[in-house]
């Protein structure tokens, strides 16, 4: 009997441990709330989600790819490999051991490319600890294999050698396979398992729009209870979610709350919650603490309140979040960060009243008067006094229902929506706004947690809305775009929603606006979180920004991996204070590029970046920058341009 | 501390709908220290806006259904003295002090306590138990910031100035739970004295430059303190008079 004639039942040994552990994870799965999961859907599905999106995700990095490939891949050969070898024949074949010996050898190569990685000294972002002892487990476990099968191979020279190179590999094997429902293995399965039963499958949808993978569900205002106070009260594949998390840190790395200094590490949220589960962590947290961290008391249990100054996480944390996705996009395990905070937010405004002081009073206004502002609905079009702006309740109909939102009400707002209506009005597009019957779209409420509102402004818009004829929605907010494109039809209103970026692209395309160039000016374009990665619209305002000739500059975090402004989901309403403030960070970034001009294309991205003081870029939307030069081209014709006929004021 | 918290018609004064009054929703907040479930009472013909009360912290709601427009005086008394004879008497009964936006006088916890024979205290920005059983104690804002402190002997009403501790947040949880208990109008017996107020057209007074019974500065004035002690008392100042809202530093 040779030292590696026990290999494969090592193997058997350590699925046996593995299974036990992960069984007992599974039992907290189950205390989850249901969820409805097409199983025979995800599972078709699971090698493309795998082989392909998650693939492009951990690709980004590419020292990531490189090394897990070999890892997993030397790792699941080998196993399954040796499982074989429980048939006689075969274990008797030095061929056979010569093939496990080469399985092991891929997987000992993907480890060297680990530990490279982590080793003198691992990336900030990463965890350390049991992560940081992973490469040594899976090194001895693919050591001790390789050593053992090679023997086998060559006709076991070195017995004594063999049994000691076998229980190196058993040893680190059954360490492994122990902590596969606590430890750092625990996201193989887990990862696989959420890529079949993810919540949000549509995200996976190549044909699918991006909007409908990334608006917020509806909460059912009926149910016991509202929004997640304990880990029981998430669905049973958000459990799963937060189990799948390997603590690579890229959302954290992306994290604007982090950077700004806030006490907000989507890694280190989701490491809570997945501990939370099961009693708070087994091992200390080896990541990075929270931003200036605020002391918690550690309380955690299945039916423990998460989010409280007793529990595992902060209420500051929760309200440090600005919904702006880019964990979300970063994440290589698909988990969906944001839809956890806002069920957690969902709970402590819904049922416990307890948003923070500054962010009550929009929430209180949206109560009482349809606006967070606290603005009369009759004055959002004050702004336009003087100008061609004609309202549906006079027309009945129109091609295009131009929704001014909470711009209006705003001096810098409106000298972006006052830009953007002449130029509609010398395109000669026929459109219209509700004037005072348009409410707030409800999306600051949402994002706050505070449904109610929310769903009832909804309503209320919809219904409105249903009263006129249009044929697509023309908004220049794409908070505004998001809800009522992506999270509206939830209600009852399904419209043809376009951003001003796209709509005044298509007039330039068409030949409908002249606009002339203005080049030699050099300008960089902040993406707005809910156009470019909510909706992956990045192409149409490069593609009108391009058109007027100017200079565009990309900056290092652009497209849907662009840094958010500071001012989305509530944040600048709740207002947590941290070492820095997210704009000025972005418009650090704006500098880098040298240009002189940030073009923008939401107005709370104006209103952010614009906040920032000093000397720094101009801040124009991108509709500023088009009529700008759509008013050049009048007053010098260029010969081509045909002359149009001018709106009367 | 069993408290009863009266509740009126407020509106919105954008939008014109029906809302909590934010001083009541703050007589609710400064209600539930010392009681754990405060109740709400209100005389209408509509709880649209008074049940929001719920959600910023009222542990249920009695809405005696009057007749738009009638006087709710009759009303509230006839509950409230029926409360009084019950076996749970509530203890302390707190109140807004003026309308906002519906038909109320701002007499009603006036004439209320004249009709129950209760003691009443104005602007209270402050309450807690007092040592002695059965007694209260309130801080009572003045002009220019003074406080003074009353203690008086309960049942009493109090009212609610607006320098008391903002509201509880609403929490629509709170107010899909709580319960609400419909009453029938006690049957109109003799108009209730005191309604008589009559109607006059406005007429334009004097502004009161000064008012007399405050002494100013007095316990807010400090000689000479540190920098960082006179901050930390600016901020509180500030903070006690609601113009900085962050909570206490």
């Amino acid at each position: 009997m040779t030292a590696a004639a026990f290999l494969p039942w090592l193997i058997v040994a350590m699925v046996l441990v593995a299974a036990v552990q992960i069984g007992r994870r599974v039992m907290l799965w189950r205390a989850g709330k249901t969820a409805r999961v097409d199983w025979l859907a995800g599972l078709k599905a699971l090698p493309r989600r795998y082989l392909v999106d998650v693939h492009h995700v951990v690709d980004r990095d590419k020292s990531a790819s490189r090394m897990h490939v070999p890892t997993a891949g030397g790792l699941v050969l080998a196993s399954g490999l040796l499982v074989l070898g429980l048939v006689p024949a075969l274990a008797a074949s030095r061929v056979y051991w010569a093939f496990v010996a080469l399985a092991f050898l891929v997987m000992g190569a993907g480890v060297v490319l680990e530990v490279r990685r982590r080793y003198p000294r691992a990336l900030p972002r990463l965890s350390l600890g049991r992560w940081q002892r992973l490469p040594v487990h899976l090194g001895v476990f693919a050591a001790g294999g390789l050593l053992t099968a090679l023997l086998a191979a060559l006709g076991n020279p070195l017995p004594a050698l063999s049994f000691v190179t076998f229980l190196a590999a058993a040893a680190a094997g059954l360490a492994l396979a122990g902590t596969a429902g606590t430890g750092p293995m625990r996201h193989a399965l887990a990862g696989a398992t959420h890529l079949v039963a993810h919540p949000r499958p549509r995200r996976f949808d190549p044909a699918s729009q991006k909007g409908e993978a990334t608006g917020l569900r509806p909460l059912d205002l009926d149910a016991e209870k509202l929004g997640a106070e304990t880990p029981a009260d998430f669905a049973w594949n958000r459990l799963l979610a937060f189990d799948a998390c390997v603590q690579c840190g890229r959302c954290e790395a992306a994290c604007p709350a982090f950077a700004a200094g806030q006490p907000l590490s989507p890694k280190h949220l989701i490491a809570d919650l997945a501990a939370a589960a099961g009693g708070g962590h087994a091992r200390p947290y080896a990541g990075m603490p929270y931003p200036n961290e605020r002391a918690v008391g550690g309380a955690a249990g299945l039916d423990a309140p998460i989010v409280s100054p007793e529990g595992l996480v902060h209420p500051d944390t929760l309200w440090s979040c600005t919904t702006c996705r880019a964990c979300v996009e970063e994440c290589p395990m698909m988990i969906e960060h944001v839809d956890a905070i806002v069920d957690l937010r969902r709970f402590q405004t819904l049922e416990l009243g307890a948003v923070p002081m500054k962010a009550e009073e929009p929430l209180a206004h949206s109560r009482g008067c349809d606006e967070p502002n606290g603005r009369p609905l009759f004055e959002r079009t004050d702004f336009a006094a003087g100008m061609s702006l004609p309202r549906i309740v006079e027309k009945g109909e129109a091609e295009v229902l131009l929704w001014l939102g909470q711009a209006a009400y705003d001096l810098r707002g409106q000298r972006t929506l006052k830009a953007l209506i002449q130029t509609l009005n010398s395109a000669g597009v026929d459109f219209a706004v509700l004037g005072g019957q348009e409410r707030d779209c409800g999306d600051l409420a949402r994002r706050l947690g505070d449904e109610a509102t929310f769903q009832r402004l909804a309503r209320a818009n919809v219904e409105t809305l249903s009263r006129y004829r249009f044929a697509r929605i023309l908004t220049a907010d794409p908070h505004a775009l998001h809800v009522i494109r992506n999270e509206y039809p939830a209600f009852g209103g399904s419209y043809d929603v376009v951003h001003h970026t796209a709509f005044l692209a298509e007039l330039v395309e068409s030949g409908r606006l002249a606009p002339a160039s203005l080049a030699g000016r050099a300008i960089t374009y902040h993406d707005p979180c809910y156009l470019g990665r909510y909706n992956g619209e990045v192409e149409a305002p490069r593609a009108l920004l391009d058109a007027l000739g100017l200079e565009r500059r990309e900056m290092a975090r652009s497209g849907k991996r662009s840094m958010c402004c500071g001012g989305g989901g509530g944040a600048p309403s709740a207002d947590i204070p941290g070492d820095t403030r997210i704009p000025d960070i972005r418009m650090g970034q704006v500098k880098e590029t040298g240009a002189k001009t940030v073009a923008v294309a939401c107005p709370q991205c104006t209103a952010m970046l614009e906040g920032v003081t000093g000397d720094r870029a101009e801040v124009k939307d991108v509709a500023e920058l088009l009529w700008e030069a759509v008013e050049a081209g009048r007053r010098t014709p260029a010969g081509a341009a045909p002359a149009r006929e001018l709106q009367p004021a | 501390m069993k408290t009863i918290v009266l509740l009126s018609e407020a509106k919105n004064p954008v939008s014109g709908r029906q809302q909590p009054s934010r001083l009541e929703a703050q007589a609710i907040g400064l209600a539930a220290g010392l009681d754990e479930a405060p109740q709400g009472l209100h005389a209408g013909s509509s709880e649209e806006g008074v049940a929001a009360g719920l959600g910023h912290g009222l542990g249920g709601l009695d809405v005696v259904e009057t007749p738009a427009g009638d006087d709710p005086l009759p009303a509230l008394s006839a509950f409230l003295r029926r409360a009084f004879a019950g076996d749970a008497p509530p203890a302390l009964i707190l109140c807004g002090r003026r309308g906002e936006g519906g038909l109320e006088t701002g007499l009603v916890p006036y004439l209320l306590a004249e009709m129950l024979g209760l003691p009443i205290l104005a602007d209270a920005v402050a309450i807690r138990p007092g040592e002695a059983p059965e007694t209260l104690v309130v801080d009572q804002a003045m002009a220019k910031g003074a406080r003074r402190r009353i203690t008086v002997r309960l049942p009493a009403i109090v009212t609610v100035h607006p320098l008391a501790p903002p509201p509880l947040p609403f929490a629509f949880g709170r107010m899909r739970r709580g319960e609400v208990r419909r009453h029938p109008a006690p049957a109109a017996d003799a108009p209730a004295a005191g309604t008589l107020a009559g109607e006059r057209p406005h007429r334009a007074r004097p502004k009161l430059m000064r008012t007399a019974g405050t002494a100013s500065g007095g316990a807010n004035l400090h000689v000479g303190p540190e920098p960082e002690e006179a901050a930390r008392l600016i901020l509180a100042y500030l903070e006690d008079n609601g113009i900085r809202r962050y909570g206490p530093a």
